[in-house]
């Protein structure tokens, strides 16, 4: 072996070809875990993502239909393995697996698990996967947990797979653990499929291509993206914008998240200090989940097209001090870190609307909706299912928001006759809530109001994701607030962030925020106005 | 024999597209087809069909009343979906659940687009009532249908001036009364409403899939009607015998009956049948495996057919918002042909990305500008620049020399772009061609893939004005050893349709374990399916005797949310099922899960049989023995040996039979085919030409 190597280059051309080929398997191994996958937040929800890194875990290319947040983690937590496995610790059909509240997306139910890929013997690349477990043990996903020890079982960085050979002590661990065993042990083998899948399509690639590393083209494709981000932040005038906000938090104390972001040159500084301290209850947000919705965040606004990987990031640096809620400290718990984590893109428009009113929105109805639903089934079997429900979207410059749509998580709803064949309820109704988006020139997309009952025989537990009930999703240029989120068990306001036990006959409400309006309402066209009325949007 | 000498022997096809309006008529016994293209008469399609019919009778000397069928496929209904341009529709859903059509899947098609547009619900929000009623999942009923007041919201939607209505009723899968009862009342107090049923149209799972497919349904059914009406008269005015038939989805015929009940199953009904025609010729050269693939200025379209039949997805998206974009269009739950769109053609421009790498399309220059190099006004270099510039374009012989294309600028705006690019001079036009090339085989290798297959197992077969240019490459890329070019391209879907057999996909839900399954109520859905779906194909004429049956099952293992179609053996019990179900899983995923049960959740029947009159054999123009097929030789770019001197020939002067060498070029008035150095190339007895790697 030489002590050097040529570093190639790839000309304009080359470059697009490979990419596309990279883009192409990655998509192939997120449409296989979909179609493999045992749990609704995979297959319905499309809540995970897949990447390929190179030997160093920058990653080259990532899923399209991934969700953001784990855009900005994955890559990270690859990273992470590294730091646990050297090379030399590691060999061809070696799975790693972790679930690590830091290292990996800021709750539990997150499993990551990451191939290393060797050509001719050497270690060149790794394939990776997040997908949301169905279920992982410890209380059932609500904020009410105090610390990480009660939001179950805690998987340090370790070898799902040595050589092939899976760790029987490990995954008989998982399923003592968990309340679903066969469905969070099946969506782990279709992450490994995932993996796999990945592996084979890419050691074709280099084979065809004569690549023995993906060292320069990993390089290559950074610093282009890198280049095209740096391009776009130098074109906002630089300066101080600072923004914060309230949510709901535990209810009796709001929280306030502040963010001061700096533009300087082709650089931004996102610093979230002054931002409220960490709490005892499961809606802190890891610093690794607070990176990835700072950069969707940045990304929206600057340069939406550009593909996802890292080298996008790098002229964006994170300062938050430790032990505020969005770098919370161990032993923390995140659960429901969403609850956090999904304002911090409206607090980075907050900033960066000052400088480009014409590419934010008004607030979101989000963070998202959940309910979570456990019991034990007529067989005397435990199981447990998510359901999501979303707000509206903030209007903006160019039109109204739209309602009940997923942002900034992109997980879609469970079909309510799906609902209905998995869990003992039934729907009684989902629909838009009139009024419920904000007034403006242009209105905020509606929210939804759905009913539920409980046809349980035995008690079930129910918990909530649920923002947004005392501060509602704000209108921006004059437009005016959405209404606020509602949650109501047989008809009584109840507090979002606690866990109930339904009997049969009980009813929940939900009524899921809508988004801020844009631009004054008196400002609103007549023939939008009769058009809100006619379809009833307003009443 | 005997039979082609009967008065009425032949077969009309008329595939009427958004610009073009193409008809062939085939004589089955000798397989001699005549063509015209017409352009379309958007306000009244069957004026164009008629007047093209006036232009190809006394050219290709043939008595109307010598047609003995008239087979017809139709992008109308998808143009009338994405123009929404339909019927005045309502819809009437289970108290609650208005807001389905709306509220849709809450997912966005793009990440990082805050201006996104989401696809519009077909019935706007005032014309979707409610019923009281409900069903369990099960099927039992937990609230009765209040008929009276069902009939005055309809009483209500018809007074504001709605045509068509349909219902859908949570959980009507798995109990069609509720919908079938609302359905009579409203039937017999409003004998003129147009009225689609969630039961019949798509009983599957799934509210707001299963909504969309029969408001879909609803909207274009009362243009169905009208037009289907309409082009039958016409056809009888112009003295054609022989009865009308449709080209459906999933690559079959059906009669117009059942194309007016549900139109929403003729949507694809273009496209499946070019696939179709990739079917026909990939069997008669002898092919098991086919990618049918066909690329005109925007787009290009792929399809896979094994064992001679086009691959049938259950579901498509249709009028999407952004084209290419998957989750901007609406769900529609039938089958369908499978097809992968690009946003490649000959058009497509080619342009620095943001990233200054060379992008191509989706954006297409289209027919206006066009191209640089047809001098109107074009000035972004686009992939027929391209092939211009790389020699497998004749600028004297385009189209059939009935225009002229120059070099000269496309030269000089690839040159200009690939300065922008800071690539080699002369790069860009090899680039653009990989590129394009890259972008098709990428869609076709994920395509492949996700079928469980590898692509070396796939000969390639080229229709479409663009797509002999490229296959030789694109197979390169996928590792393909043959590629198959049939004569006329330009119109294959049309001839496509002529050879299509009758065909009716069913589907009923059912939801059940493996391992507890009661077989004889399977057997007896299958039976009710059969049939029903016999009684269809029974109505075209087909040759029912040589009909072939199949019995699916959407099947999964407990737990999962998504189902593969398995093919399920003669024999239906449980350990023969279960090992269809785990080889047909383990080869699209490699691995099947330890210890996890099977369930069924929909069970399908598919019955095809062959129409009289569907060719066997196929002769376009004649190979004028004796002509001279070398037409001359010019320099022509490949991506291993750079541009080399290669004969060209004139395609309509080969001969089935003879043998050659790559590299070469065919020249015909719609396309141009290109072979590269060291293929071995032989021309098939339909007119086909196969060009074959040599290892």
């Amino acid at each position: 072996m030489s002590a050097v190597e040529d570093v190639r280059r790839f000309d304009a051309v080359e470059i697009e070809l490979l990419w596309r080929r990279l883009i192409s398997l990655v998509d192939e191994a997120a449409a296989a875990l979909v179609r493999t996958s045992f749990s609704t937040l995979v297959r319905e929800s499309y809540d995970f993502s897949c990447v390929v890194t190179d030997a160093d875990g920058q990653s080259l290319v990532q899923a399209t239909e991934s969700i953001p947040s784990f855009i900005g983690t994955l890559p990270e937590t690859v990273k992470h393995f590294i730091r646990h496995f050297p090379e030399e610790s590691l060999q061809p059909g070696d799975v790693l697996i972790t679930n690590d509240l830091w290292l990996g997306t800021g709750h539990l139910p997150d499993i990551t698990v990451a191939k290393p890929i060797f050509r001719n013997g050497r270690l060149v690349a790794f394939s990776a996967s997040t997908a949301h477990a169905p279920d992982i043990g410890g209380k059932i996903r609500s904020p009410e947990p105090r610390e990480v020890f009660e939001e179950g079982l805690q998987i340090p960085p370790m070898k799902l797979l040595r050589a092939g050979q899976q760790d029987d002590t490990l995954v008989s661990i998982i399923r003592k653990n968990v309340r679903t065993p066969d469905q969070t042990m099946g969506d782990l083998w279709a992450q490994v499929v995932a993996l796999d899948l990945m592996e084979e399509r890419l050691l074709i690639l280099m084979e065809q291509a004569g690549l023995d590393h993906l060292r320069d083209l990993a390089a290559e494709i950074h610093t282009r993206c890198e280049t095209a981000m740096r391009a776009a932040i130098a074109a906002l005038p630089d300066g101080t914008y600072t923004s914060s906000l309230q949510t709901d938090g535990l209810m009796d104390k709001p929280i306030t998240l502040r963010l001061a972001l700096s533009i300087q040159g082709d650089t931004i500084t996102a610093d979230f200090t002054g931002t409220d301290p960490q709490v005892d209850r499961a809606i802190n947000c890891a610093l690794c989940y607070t990176y990835a919705m700072t950069m969707y965040g940045v990304k929206v606004c600057t340069s939406p097209n550009l593909p996802n990987n890292e080298g996008a990031w790098r002229p964006i640096r994170i300062e938050a001090p430790a032990g505020c809620i969005v770098n919370p400290v161990f032993p923390a718990s995140g659960g429901s870190r969403m609850l956090i984590g999904h304002y911090i893109p409206m607090l980075v428009f907050g900033c960066l609307g000052q400088v480009v009113p014409e590419r934010v929105m008004a607030a979101c109805g989000s963070p998202m909706w959940g309910m979570n639903q456990s019991g034990v089934n007529a067989a005397g079997k435990p199981y447990a299912n998510m359901f999501f429900f979303n707000g509206g979207m903030g209007a903006n410059m160019q039109g109204d928001g739209i309602s009940c749509l997923s942002w900034p998580s992109n997980v879609s709803s469970t079909p309510v006759e799906i609902t209905e064949h998995i869990a003992p309820l039934r729907v009684h109704h989902k629909r838009l809530r009139p009024n419920s988006g904000g007034p403006g020139r242009h209105r905020g997309g509606l929210g939804q109001e759905v009913l539920i009952e409980s046809r349980s025989e035995t008690p079930i537990a129910v918990s909530f994701l649920a923002e947004r009930t005392l501060f509602p999703a704000f209108g921006i240029e004059g437009g005016e607030a959405g209404a606020p989120g509602l949650l109501h068990i047989n008809g009584q306001a109840v507090d979002p962030k606690r866990q109930y036990v339904l009997l049969r006959g009980d009813t929940v409400l939900m009524g899921t925020p809508g988004g801020g309006g844009h631009g004054p309402a008196s400002e609103r066209g007549a023939s939008a106005l009769q058009a809100d009325r006619r379809a009833r949007y307003v009443a | 024999m005997i039979a082609s000498l009967s008065p009425s022997s032949l077969s009309l096809g008329i595939d009427i597209g958004g610009t073009f309006t193409d008809l062939v008529i085939l004589d089955p016994a000798d397989g001699r087809a005549s063509i015209w293209k017409e352009s379309t008469t958007p306000d009244d399609p069957s004026r164009g069909a008629i007047a093209g019919l006036e232009q190809l009778l006394p050219r290709s000397g043939i008595q109307a009343g010598s047609i003995g069928r008239v087979v017809h496929a139709t992008t109308l209904f998808t143009n009338a979906l994405i123009e929404r341009k339909g019927a005045a529709t309502g819809l009437l859903t289970t108290a609650g659940f208005a807001d389905v059509l709306e509220i849709a899947r809450e997912r966005k098609y793009e990440l990082y687009d805050v201006f996104l547009e989401m696809p519009k619900p077909l019935v706007p929000r005032p014309w979707r009532r409610e019923a009281k009623e409900r069903l369990a999942p099960d099927g039992s009923i937990e609230v009765p249908l209040d008929v009276e007041a069902a009939l005055a919201e309809v009483a209500d939607l018809v007074a504001q001036g709605v045509t068509s209505l349909a219902i859908c009723f949570l959980h009507a899968y798995a109990n069609p009364v509720h919908e079938r009862m609302a359905a009579e009342v409203i039937a017999k107090r409003f004998p003129q409403l147009s009225i689609s049923l969630s039961c019949d149209i798509a009983p599957e799972i799934r509210e707001y899939p299963r909504a969309v497919t029969t408001v879909a349904n609803a909207y274009v059914r009362p243009i169905a009607e009208t037009y289907l009406d309409t082009l039958e008269a016409a056809l009888k005015r112009a003295g054609i015998p022989g009865g009308l038939f449709l080209m459906l989805s999933n690559g079959g015929l059906t009669h117009v009956a059942e194309a007016k009940r549900a139109p929403v199953q003729l949507l694809e009904s273009g496209p499946a049948a070019g696939a179709l025609a990739g079917a026909w010729f990939g069997r008669h050269a002898g092919l098991e495996r086919v990618l049918a693939f066909d690329m005109g200025g925007t787009t290009a379209k792929l399809a896979l057919v094994d064992d001679g039949e086009p691959l049938v997805a259950w579901g498509f998206e249709a009028a999407r918002t952004k084209r290419f974009l998957r989750g901007s269009g609406l769900p529609v739950q039938i089958a369908t042909v499978e097809l992968i769109e690009i946003g490649a053609g000959g058009g497509s421009i080619a342009r620095p990305s943001d990233l200054g790498t060379l992008h191509v399309g989706p954006e297409s220059a289209g027919a206006q500008p066009g191209p640089v190099c047809y001098g109107r006004g074009g000035t972004e270099p686009t992939v027929t620049d391209s092939d211009l510039a790389l020699g497998y374009l004749n600028p004297d012989f385009f189209l059939g020399g009935t225009m002229r294309i120059d070099p000269g600028p496309a030269v000089a705006a690839l040159e200009g772009l690939s300065t922008r690019l800071g690539l080699e001079a002369g790069r860009g036009a090899p680039g653009i061609h990989d590129v394009v090339n890259e972008n098709m085989a990428g869609a076709a290798r994920v395509a492949i893939a996700e079928r469980g297959r590898v692509p070396r197992d796939y000969a390639l077969l080229a229709t479409g004005g663009a797509a002999p240019v490229h296959a030789w490459n694109v197979g390169t890329k996928l590792g393909v050893s043959r590629v198959v070019c049939p004569p006329g391209a330009g119109a294959g879907s049309t001839i496509g349709m002529l050879m299509a057999p009758a065909r009716i996909d069913r589907v009923a839900s059912r939801n059940e374990a493996l391992a507890t399954a009661r077989w004889n109520e399977i057997a007896a859905i299958f039976e009710a399916l059969e049939a029903e779906a016999l009684a269809i194909v029974d109505g075209t004429g087909a040759d029912l005797s040589r009909r072939s049956v199949r019995r699916l099952a959407d099947m999964r293992y407990v737990g999962q949310g998504s189902e593969i179609t398995v093919a399920l053996p003669e024999e239906l019990e449980a350990k023969g099922v279960l090992a269809a179900f785990e080889l047909a899983y383990r080869q699209l995923f490699g691995r099947t899960p330890p210890g996890a049960n099977v369930q069924f959740v929909a069970l399908r029947l598919s019955i095809s049989a062959p129409m009289p009159g569907a060719g066997e054999t196929l002769r376009i123009g004649s190979g004028q023995a004796g002509a001279e097929a070398l037409k001359g030789r010019r320099r022509v770019h490949f991506p291993d040996t750079g541009a080399i001197e290669t004969p060209v020939y004139d395609r309509y002067a080969l001969i089935p039979g003879v043998q050659l060498e790559g590299p070469a070029v065919f020249e015909e008035n719609e396309s141009t085919f290109v072979v590269g150095p060291g293929a071995r190339i032989s021309v098939l007895p339909d007119g086909s030409i196969l060009a074959e790697r040599v290892a």
